[in-house]
């Protein structure tokens, strides 16, 4: 950058000042008009409602209203909200610029080379070639940033707030600071319920993810094989399975391990006690419901896609190896397991934090129930759990938000580190 | 030597049936469990004779099409279906572009951009939920099916990363010696890796048809009104009482994914001849 | 680049502390406002040509009375371009999340506790119910449910309709064909275990000895809208200063200790069911089939239990109307049993007291983000006159709250009127911290219900000493949940 402010011609100057105006110079009329209708655009924005939602975002509101005085008052969140889609637009804008001003050093350079200057035309083609990534990646990254990054930063911001309890719109929210983070530290009840759940939450993580995964793939393994005949109706179960939505699987599995389901039927029918499968006294059975129950809800989709990726193995080196006379757990272990390891790794790291922040299994399965030893949770309940106990209940949406920031940073710091040191993101051509 | 081994074969192909019986069985159970109760005559769990009611009747799937004042099932369904097919179309679509794009092109805010939807990906969804209601309000999207379509193909290609190990996988080679021919980076996409992908696809659309239609959060927050809802919404909100119209509806909410695996079935498997590319 | 956008920051940043500044003295300027009346919304003149949105609960609807209801109010006003209409939302909405942005109803039907809540924040307006016409006919604890103080001034947020209690269903049909000599000692007609619960565990003890798989009175204990009432007959309470003051927890005070007996003593005439949520969801075809005997539940699902008998009829051979007939004969629904004073159910000749037991107020309330107050109004003062109201308790069977009305209707209307005269019907608190009791108390009861079958050893309550300290964690854990994050 501090090259092209050295080295810029007063066309280039010409762009640092009005986007678009050097492109135009150049001739180029097309994308001139493109970045100055972008620059209009953004502008009229600003001056219609972008520099109110800026303020609003430090403000958050300084008319409370009032409905039984006729007060018309500011809502915080919105501003909140609309505040941070400010920040975006100027992020977008800052991106523009750099890129406006960019376009036009490099058509002064070319100019000064003597070499022809690209047509709007051949810059519109290399789109679908040179630059294709650009054009396919520009839609997606809009999305995401205002229906995925717009709304986590909104929950970090939050944090930062007293939202939440009686303060609610109509009322206004304001900024405190660390305060949420400095309560969650110094009270007394929180820390051993929280290494208690944490612990149960790690071990529930990892035993899920190990057995959703290891059995959906050995799942595919079977159905792979060349003995089965009719595949596609073998495999049709499980995709059953899959089509039922979970939170119906749930409930159902939910009222045949209860008192009055049918397990318990054949059991008393046969001249048993009933059990309480998931009743308050039934720790372990509970967990291993849910492990159970969660399993069968997601084996499903992992065996589908590993039956998609294992169609893409290279044959010739089985054969190799069947010639050189390894095992078929040899073989399993040196070409299956590695190869289906390298392409799933994200999705062994999405199911992992899947697992670690499923609120619906225990929610389904064992809701409403507070144990003795755990301050506002139960046994089977996990982080999220526990924080949908603390927060949504009460509508401490702060509070929420300061423990899930908290939450995300462990994880995130967790399955970075594994996803960067992963064969999948460092050797991305391992099995070219 | 020979007929030991095929002796080892039918025990192998013996014990792999066996598998796949017990298999189909433990999935197949609860759902024929639920099929069942869906036909139930009484309309009630509790009158069933251990997992299976006593009689049987096509009562409360008739009551769940006809009966529609109070709780609009056909309605709920077509909205379903909509909302469903819609982010499923979109939400392949981009998924697959962007997935293709992080395998294929090498371009500097790469790394970071993977490394950031990874992390992204981690935030307790449910905390956002709150901002994405306010952000469809200030929209004016809600009580809009398309808002919700909208929301589903947008945050579709967060989970790219599946679909890229995918990528990573299909030899380059292909790539350049078409390059080499002439073809656009476009025209490799469409022409070469495009059809190699099919079980990807598959799979990215039968999960994006799938999310929506059993999603339940997202459409009880955007739509208000009762003729909007989707199936998993209006299930929901049924009565306590109504368990067979329940389980009837939850049985036929079924269909359409399983149909739509039937139909897509035959793309699961790879038409990739290995070797082909490499030997 | 990286000092110009700090530069930037810092100017962004002296801007904001500016505009925070303006932002205190804009504040101070309104409280000049409050003192206004905030009945000004209400001014008399009907809108016009409006179209008003109602939300009414799912069993109004389905039974056709919310039809009749909208049909008679849209004839009387058609001259004047009013009309209402169903909001075709969910009956559990949220009017705080969705009316600030116009997606809420103009009027809605809920319990009180609800509509206080949505008074707190002033979602909803205060109405001038003075100046209407069920004023007088409504009692005045009903009234209360609904009032509020702001800045020192009385208001009433929402108009009562009906009076939501638990009552006790049986089945005349199932009482001992001699009931009449062994179970009517004091030859009044009126079986006794309808009359106290002793008799009524005896007769639970007697009825599933006779056959193991029959029942007394059954009913899950974990819900705390219907255990919570053991508790209050005996002196506990939800929060202290009139369920207003929520420091003051009360499910261990008095002698609740006596309520959770009497609902172990209960659970132990019932079977594990009783543990979990299946009782609530079986009652209605094990009442029917004759598995049970007798249930607690709300008025407005008598017809559920009725629907549910009317087809066990039928398929012992009757005519639908005839299964209808003895159905209605012989389902009843009352006001609950006494309870014996010292909370021992298997003591002879106890002395008595009432059971009281957790109640609400449902009525209308109009939503502050209405386009059109005085038409709503309008409607609410339709659909709470006479007529109306009659016609709503003979289609739903609930109570209603006006007093002309239930003396109209009879019968168990006016028994659930008196009570609420009487002071047995405990109502809800309206503080938004009522949320925080459920899931506390619900463990305790649960707990109490699985007490009933763990082995003599095992027994986590064996006494009253153990039930207690039992409520006084409910109490701090109820404490806890409302206070630790505040």
């Amino acid at each position: 950058m501090k090259e092209i402010i050295k080295n810029s011609n007063g066309k280039t100057k010409l762009s640092m000042i009005i986007m678009g105006a050097g492109q135009l110079a150049y001739g180029r009329i097309g994308k001139g008009l493109l970045f100055l209708l972008s620059e209009v655009s953004i502008l009229y924005y600003f001056i219609s409602r972008g520099i109110e939602d800026l303020k609003g975002f430090f403000t958050l509101g300084e008319q409370k209203g009032d409905a039984w005085l006729g007060i018309q008052g500011d809502n915080s969140v919105i501003m909140l909200l609309m505040g941070i889609f400010a920040w975006i637009v100027i992020a977008a804008l800052v991106c523009l610029y750099r890129c406006n001003v960019k376009d036009a050093y490099h058509m002064q350079k070319l100019a000064q080379q003597g070499r022809p200057l690209p047509t709007f035309r051949q810059e519109l083609s290399s789109l679908l070639d040179k630059k294709f990534y650009a054009t396919v990646l520009v839609l997606p990254v809009v999305g995401v940033c205002i229906f995925n990054i717009l709304p986590i930063v909104f929950m970090i911001l939050i944090a930062f707030t007293n939202y939440g309890g009686d303060i609610v719109p109509p009322e206004l929210v304001d900024w405190v600071g660390v305060q949420n983070f400095s309560k969650l530290l110094t009270l007394s009840q929180f820390a051993p319920t929280f290494f208690k759940i944490l612990g149960w939450n790690l071990l529930w993580a990892v035993l899920s993810t190990t057995l959703n995964y290891f059995a959906g793939l050995g799942l595919a393994l079977l159905l792979d094989k060349k003995c089965v005949k009719g595949k596609a109706f073998w495999r049709a179960f499980p995709v059953l399975a899959y089509a039922i939505p979970g939170f119906i699987t749930l409930l159902a599995f939910k009222f045949m391990f209860s008192y009055g389901g049918p397990i318990n039927q054949l059991i008393t029918a046969s001249g048993g006690t009933a059990i309480g499968f998931l009743d308050l006294d039934a720790k372990w059975s509970a967990r291993i419901i849910g492990l159970l129950v969660n399993c069968w809800i997601s084996v499903p989709s992992i065996m589908l896609l590993t039956t998609g990726i294992l169609s893409n193995r290279d044959e010739s080196l089985y054969e190799a190896a069947r010639i050189d006379g390894a095992s078929r757990w040899k073989q399993f272990q040196k070409l299956t397991l590695p190869f289906v390891l390298f392409s799933t790794m994200p999705v062994l790291i999405g199911q992992f934090t899947g697992n670690f922040n499923n609120f619906g299994i225990f929610y389904f399965l064992r809701g409403g129930l507070y144990l003795d030893g755990y301050f506002l949770a139960s046994d089977t309940d996990l982080l999220i759990n526990w924080l949908y106990n603390l927060s949504i209940d009460n509508n401490y949406y702060c509070i929420g938000a300061a423990i899930s920031l908290v939450i995300f940073i462990i994880t995130s710091i967790i399955s970075l580190i594994v996803y960067v040191k992963s064969p999948s993101y460092r050797e991305e051509d391992t099995f070219q | 030597m020979r007929k030991k081994r095929s002796a080892g074969k039918v025990v192998d192909t013996t014990i792999t049936y066996i598998l796949l019986i017990v298999v189909a069985f433990i999935f197949f159970f609860p759902c024929l469990w639920l099929i069942l109760a869906s036909f139930s005559k009484s309309g009630t769990i509790y009158s069933f004779e251990g997992f299976f009611p006593k009689e049987y009747s096509l009562a409360s799937f008739q009551k769940l099409f006809t009966d529609t004042s109070m709780y609009n099932y056909p309605k709920w369904f077509f909205n379903t279906l909509f909302v469903a097919a819609g982010s499923c179309i979109l939400g392949t679509f981009l998924t697959i572009l962007t997935a293709y794009t992080m395998s294929r092109f090498e371009f500097r805010a790469r790394k970071p951009i993977m490394k950031t939807t990874m992390v992204l990906g981690m935030f307790p969804s449910f905390m956002g939920m709150i901002a994405v209601y306010l952000l469809m309000t200030q929209f004016n999207l809600i009580n809009h099916l398309w808002g919700l379509i909208l929301i589903y193909s947008a945050g579709a290609p967060m989970g790219y990363l599946t679909q890229k190990g995918f990528f990573d996988t299909i030899p380059k080679a292909v790539d350049e010696a078409a390059r080499i021919d002439g073809a656009t980076n476009f025209q490799v996409f469409t022409k070469i890796n495009l059809p190699l992908s099919k079980p990807i696809i598959v799979y990215t659309a039968l999960t994006s048809f799938t999310w929506p239609w059993s999603d339940f959060i997202l459409p009880k927050l955007l739509l208000k009104e009762k003729n909007l809802y989707t199936v998993a919404v209006g299930l929901m909100s049924l009565d306590e009482t109504e368990f067979a119209r329940f389980a009837a509806g939850s049985v036929f909410i079924a269909v359409p994914i399983v149909l739509l695996y039937f139909c897509l079935v035959k793309n699961m498997v790879n038409g990739m001849a290995a070797g082909a590319v490499k030997g | 680049m990286k000092r110009k956008s700090a530069l930037f920051m810092a100017v962004i940043m002296g801007i904001s502390v500016l505009t925070g500044c303006g932002g205190d003295s804009g504040e101070k300027k309104d409280t000049s406002n409050t003192g206004q009346s905030a009945n000004s919304v209400f001014t008399g003149e009907l809108e016009e040509n409006v179209t008003i949105r109602v939300l009414e609960n799912d069993t109004a609807i389905s039974k056709g009375y919310f039809d009749e209801l909208i049909n008679a109010f849209n004839e009387e006003y058609k001259d004047k371009g009013i009309t209402a209409v169903d909001a075709n939302m969910d009956q559990y909405l949220d009017l705080a999340n969705d009316g600030p942005y116009g997606y809420g109803p103009d009027v809605l039907y809920q319990a009180n506790d609800i509509i206080m809540q949505y008074a707190d924040g002033k979602h909803i307006y205060p109405l001038p119910v003075e100046s209407m016409e069920c004023y007088e006919q409504i009692p005045e604890t009903a009234w209360d449910a609904y009032k509020t103080e702001v800045d020192g001034n009385t208001y009433y947020c929402g108009v009562p309709v009906n009076v939501q209690a638990p009552m006790l269903y049986y089945r005349t049909d199932l009482l001992p064909a001699d009931w009449e000599t062994t179970w009517d000692d004091d030859g009044n007609k009126v079986p006794d275990m309808i009359e106290n619960w002793n008799d009524m565990y005896a007769f639970s003890v007697a009825r599933h000895g006779e056959d193991s798989s029959k029942y007394g009175y059954m009913k899950s204990l974990y819900d705390v809208y219907f255990s919570g009432g053991f508790l209050f007959s005996y002196g506990g309470y939800v929060f202290g200063d009139n369920n207003t003051n929520p420091k003051d927890i009360g499910f261990s005070k008095g002698e609740a200790e006596k309520g959770a007996w009497v609902l172990s003593q209960l659970a132990s005439t019932m079977n594990e069911e009783c543990i979990d949520d299946t009782i609530t969801t079986n009652v209605y075809s094990k009442l029917a089939d004759g598995t049970y005997f007798a249930t607690i539940s709300t008025p407005d699902v008598y017809s559920t239990f009725l629907d549910e008998l009317t087809m066990e009829y039928e398929k012992e051979g009757l005519t639908t109307e005839e299964a209808k007939a003895k159905a209605q004969e012989n389902l009843v629904m009352t006001t609950l049993p006494q309870l014996p004073e010292s909370g021992d159910l298997t003591e002879e000749n106890p002395t008595l007291i009432d059971t009281k037991s957790m109640g609400g107020v449902n009525g209308y309330a109009v939503s502050a983000y209405t386009k059109a107050p005085n038409a709503s109004l309008a409607f609410v003062e339709f659909a709470a006159d006479y007529e109306m109201q009659v016609k709503r308790s003979e289609m739903l069977g609930v109570a209603p709250a006006r007093e002309d009305a239930a003396e109209e209707v009879g019968g168990v209307s006016e028994l659930l009127y008196q009570n609420m005269e009487k002071g047995t019907i405990v109502l809800m608190p309206s503080i938004q911290e009522v949320s925080q009791i459920w899931t506390p108390a619900q463990t305790f009861f649960t707990d109490l219900a699985k007490d009933a079958f763990r082995s003599e050893s095992e027994k986590k309550y064996p006494d009253m000493a153990s039930m207690k300290a039992g409520l006084e964690d409910v109490d701090a854990q109820i404490y806890d949940a409302i206070f630790t994050l505040k």
